[in-house]
C-alpha cells in the first residue's frame, strides 16, 4: 500500500499543506484564487464576490454606506437559521420545524411576559428552553423511534405554527421590550441596527469553532458520513443527534425573537416563516452543506445567507419590479448553483487531481 | 459432523443430532465465551457458542455467510446483547454495556465495514472517541494526535503517507491497516478483527497478515479473526474454529488439521442443506 503514490490534499479549510509544490509556483492573485477555492467554502465565496460585483458596477449606490445598512441586517437571520440548520444537515437529517419554532418563541415569549408575568430576559430563557424541548423531541423521534426527519420536523411545523395561531388567536401581538423608544434589551435582541449582525457573527464563528475543533463536531460529521461506522466505533449517535436538533431549535427561537423585537410586532401569519425557512435551507446548501449529510460548513451557510441578501438587495436598487423579484430570485439561485457545481469540480479537479 | 465415509442421510429423515463442540477452556485464557444463544425474531442467529482465546493466541473463526460469526463478534464487542450464555474477560465475568464499556475492558473490534469515517482525516478517525483535547478548553489537540498517530502508525510498521487526509482517499488495505491500528493503539489487548482481508488484494492482504504477525510476535494482544480463506487461516492463525448453523463445529488447532478436514465439514454441512431444502 505504502508503493500506491498518494497525492491527495487536505479537504479541510486551510489545511497547512495541500499540493504544496502547485501552490507555490502560482504567483500573487492566483495564489490566492488557488487558496480559496481549496477551502469548501471557496465556491460560494469567489460567486457572491462576484455578484457583489456585477451589482456594484450595474448600479450607482450598491457600496454605500446607507446600502450596507440594509443590506448587512438583512441577511444576519438566515445566517442564524442556516448555522443551525447546518448542524442537522450534516448528519443527512432536515429540520423543517424551525419555521414553526420561528413564529412560536416570539408568542410564547409575549404570554410569558404579558400573561405569567416573567420579566423580559426570564421570559426569552423559558422561551428558548421551549424551543430546545421541542428540538429534544424532533432528536428523539429521528434517531431513537427512527422516523424519517422530513415526516417528524414537518408534523412540528404544522403543529407549532398552528400552537402559535391558536395562543396568539390570529390577531397580531406587540412584541414586549420591542416598542419605542428601545430599552437594552430590545436593542440586544434584535432591535439595534447591527444588533442581528453581531448575533449572527458571534454564533457562526463559534459553530463553526464547534463543527471544526470540537468532539462534537467530529462526532456530527462521523453520524453524517458513516452512521453504522460512527455507533460502532462507541459514538453515542442518538445523544448527538437530539443535541444538534436542540441546537437547530435554538437558533430558530432565537431568529424569532429578534426579528419580533424588530419589527415590534409578531405576525401569526406562517407564509412569512415558512419562506423564511426555504431561504435558511438554501443559505446552507449553497454555503456548501450537502443535503446528504456527511459534509457542511457554517462559515458557508453565512456567506450563502449574504449571497441571497445582496441577490435580493441588489436586483431592488436595479429597478426590478416587484413583481418579477421573486421569478429573478429563483433564476439566480439556480445559476448560482450550477456555478457553484462548477467551481467546486475545478476545485477538485485542482486539488485532487496532482 | 456426519459420519466419515459421508453417506448422504435418507431422504425424509431427520439429520442426526450432531455432536457440539463442548465447553473448551485452557489455564491462559483471556476471553471465555459459554453457551451463547441470539436470536433476531424469528431467525435464530446463535444457538450455542463455547469459544475460547488464550493469552497471545491467533484464533480463526471460519463459517459460511449467515452462520452467526458476525453476530458473535458484535455480541463480544458490546454492540449487541446476548440472549443467553455468559462470557468471561480474564476470569471474570464480562458483560459489556456498550462498546466504550468492552474498550475500557479491553476488548477492541475492527468491523467489516470498518468503522472508518470518510469524511474525516486519518488522525481523527485514529483517535474516534478517544480524542486528545486542550484542556481546560474542549477543543481538539489536532497537533498532538497528528503526532501520536504518526507515532503509532510508524510503530505497527503501517506506511500511510498523509494523515490529514481524508480516509475516503485511501487505497483498501491502507484503511484496513488504520482501522487495525486505531484498535492496536486503543490499548485493547483483546482484539476482533471482522474479516479484515475482505475486498482486498492479495500483496494488501499480506501486509495485513504481516501486521497480524507482528502484532502476535509481540505477544501482547489476543486476536480472534473472521476469514473465508482456509490458506490464511494456516498461515496466520494458531487455531481454528469453525461455526455452523449458530455453533461451533470444530475447534482444533491448526496444527492438527487440514484445509481437506475444514472442507469436508463445509460440503457435508452443504449436501445436509441441500437435502433438508428437498424435503
Amino acid at each position: 500500500m505504502a508503493s500506491v503514490a498518494q497525492e491527495p490534499a487536505s479537504r479541510e479549510p486551510g489545511g497547512p499543506e495541500g499540493p504544496a509544490q502547485e501552490r507555490r509556483a502560482l504567483p500573487g492573485w492566483r495564489a490566492v484564487g488557488a487558496r480559496l477555492l481549496a477551502l469548501r467554502e471557496g465556491s460560494i465565496i469567489v460567486i457572491a464576490i462576484v455578484t457583489a460585483i456585477y451589482f456594484s458596477v450595474n448600479t450607482s449606490n450598491f457600496f454605500t454606506g446607507e446600502n450596507l445598512e440594509t443590506l448587512l441586517p438583512y441577511f444576519a437571520p438566515f445566517a442564524i437559521l442556516a448555522a443551525g440548520e447546518v448542524f442537522v444537515m450534516i448528519l443527512g437529517e432536515i429540520d423543517l420545524s424551525i419555521a414553526g419554532l420561528y413564529l412560536f418563541a416570539p408568542i410564547l415569549f409575549y404570554k410569558l411576559n404579558t400573561s405569567v408575568g416573567l420579566s423580559l430576559v426570564p421570559a426569552v430563557i423559558v422561551a428558548l428552553l421551549a424551543c430546545m424541548a421541542v428540538g429534544a423531541i424532533n432528536g428523539v423521534f429521528v434517531s431513537v423511534v427512527g422516523v424519517n426527519s422530513f415526516v417528524v420536523t414537518l408534523g412540528m411545523l404544522f403543529t407549532f405554527e398552528g400552537l402559535s395561531l391558536i395562543i396568539s388567536k390570529g390577531t397580531p401581538v406587540a412584541t414586549p421590550g420591542g416598542q419605542p423608544p428601545l430599552g437594552t434589551f430590545g436593542k440586544v435582541f434584535g432591535g439595534g441596527t447591527y444588533s442581528e449582525l453581531i448575533w449572527a457573527v458571534a454564533i457562526v464563528v463559534i459553530l463553526q469553532i464547534v463543527l471544526m475543533f470540537s468532539r462534537w463536531g467530529v462526532y456530527t460529521v462521523a453520524i453524517g458520513s458513516n452512521k453504522l461506522g460512527a455507533s460502532e466505533a462507541g459514538v453515542r449517535v442518538n445523544l448527538v443527534m437530539i443535541r444538534n436538533y436542540m441546537l437547530c431549535s435554538l437558533t430558530a427561537g432565537l431568529v424569532g425573537v429578534f426579528e419580533a423585537v424588530r419589527s415590534a410586532t409578531v405576525q401569526p401569519n406562517p407564509a412569512g416563516p415558512n419562506e423564511i425557512l426555504f431561504l435558511a435551507v438554501a443559505a446552507a446548501v449553497i454555503g456548501g452543506t450537502l443535503l446528504t449529510g456527511g459534509s457542511g460548513t457554517v462559515v458557508g451557510a453565512l456567506i450563502g445567507a449574504l449571497f441571497l441578501g445582496i441577490l435580493k438587495d441588489g436586483l431592488i436598487l436595479q429597478g426590478v419590479q416587484a413583481t418579477y423579484l421573486l421569478f429573478y430570485t429563483g433564476l439566480a439561485v439556480i445559476v448560482a448553483m450550477t456555478a457553484n457545481v462548477f467551481v467546486g469540480r475545478v476545485r477538485r479537479g485542482q486539488t485532487g487531481g496532482g | 459432523m456426519a459420519a466419515e465415509g459421508a453417506q448422504a442421510p435418507q431422504p425424509g429423515q431427520a439429520p442426526p443430532p450432531e455432536p457440539v463442540v463442548p465447553v473448551a477452556s485452557a489455564p491462559d485464557d483471556v476471553l471465555r465465551v459459554e453457551h451463547i444463544a441470539k436470536r433476531f425474531g424469528p431467525v435464530t442467529a446463535l444457538r450455542d457458542v463455547n469459544l475460547h482465546l488464550r493469552k497471545g493466541e491467533v484464533l480463526g473463526l471460519l463459517g459460511d455467510n449467515g452462520a452467526g460469526k458476525s453476530t458473535l463478534i458484535k455480541i463480544i464487542s458490546g454492540f449487541q446483547k446476548q440472549d443467553a450464555g455468559r462470557m468471561f474477560v480474564r476470569g471474570q465475568p464480562y458483560e459489556p454495556k456498550s462498546v466504550d464499556d468492552a474498550r475500557a475492558k479491553g476488548v477492541d473490534t475492527v468491523y467489516q465495514d470498518l468503522a472508518l469515517i470518510d469524511e474525516l482525516s486519518v488522525y481523527h478517525n485514529l483517535f474516534l472517541r478517544r480524542e486528545r483535547v486542550l484542556r481546560p478548553l474542549p477543543l481538539l489537540n489536532n497537533r498532538e494526535m497528528k503526532r501520536e498517530a504518526r507515532r503509532a502508525l510508524d510503530e505497527i510498521g503501517i506506511n500511510i503517507p498523509r494523515i490529514d487526509v481524508s480516509v475516503a482517499r485511501l487505497s483498501g488495505g491502507q484503511r484496513q491497516a488504520i482501522a487495525v491500528a486505531r484498535t492496536v493503539n486503543s490499548d485493547a489487548d483483546i482484539i476482533l478483527l471482522d474479516e479484515p482481508l475482505a475486498a482486498m488484494g492479495a500483496k494488501e492482504g499480506a501486509q495485513i497478515l504481516d501486521l497480524v504477525a507482528r502484532l502476535k510476535a509481540e505477544g501482547r494482544v489476543s486476536i480472534i479473526m473472521i476469514l473465508h480463506n482456509y490458506v490464511q487461516v494456516f498461515q496466520a492463525c494458531d487455531r481454528v474454529s469453525m461455526i455452523q448453523d449458530g455453533t461451533i463445529v470444530l475447534d482444533k488447532p491448526t496444527a492438527e488439521t487440514s484445509v481437506e478436514e475444514l472442507t469436508k465439514i463445509v460440503v457435508d454441512e452443504y449436501r445436509r442443506a441441500r437435502l433438508a431444502a428437498q424435503g
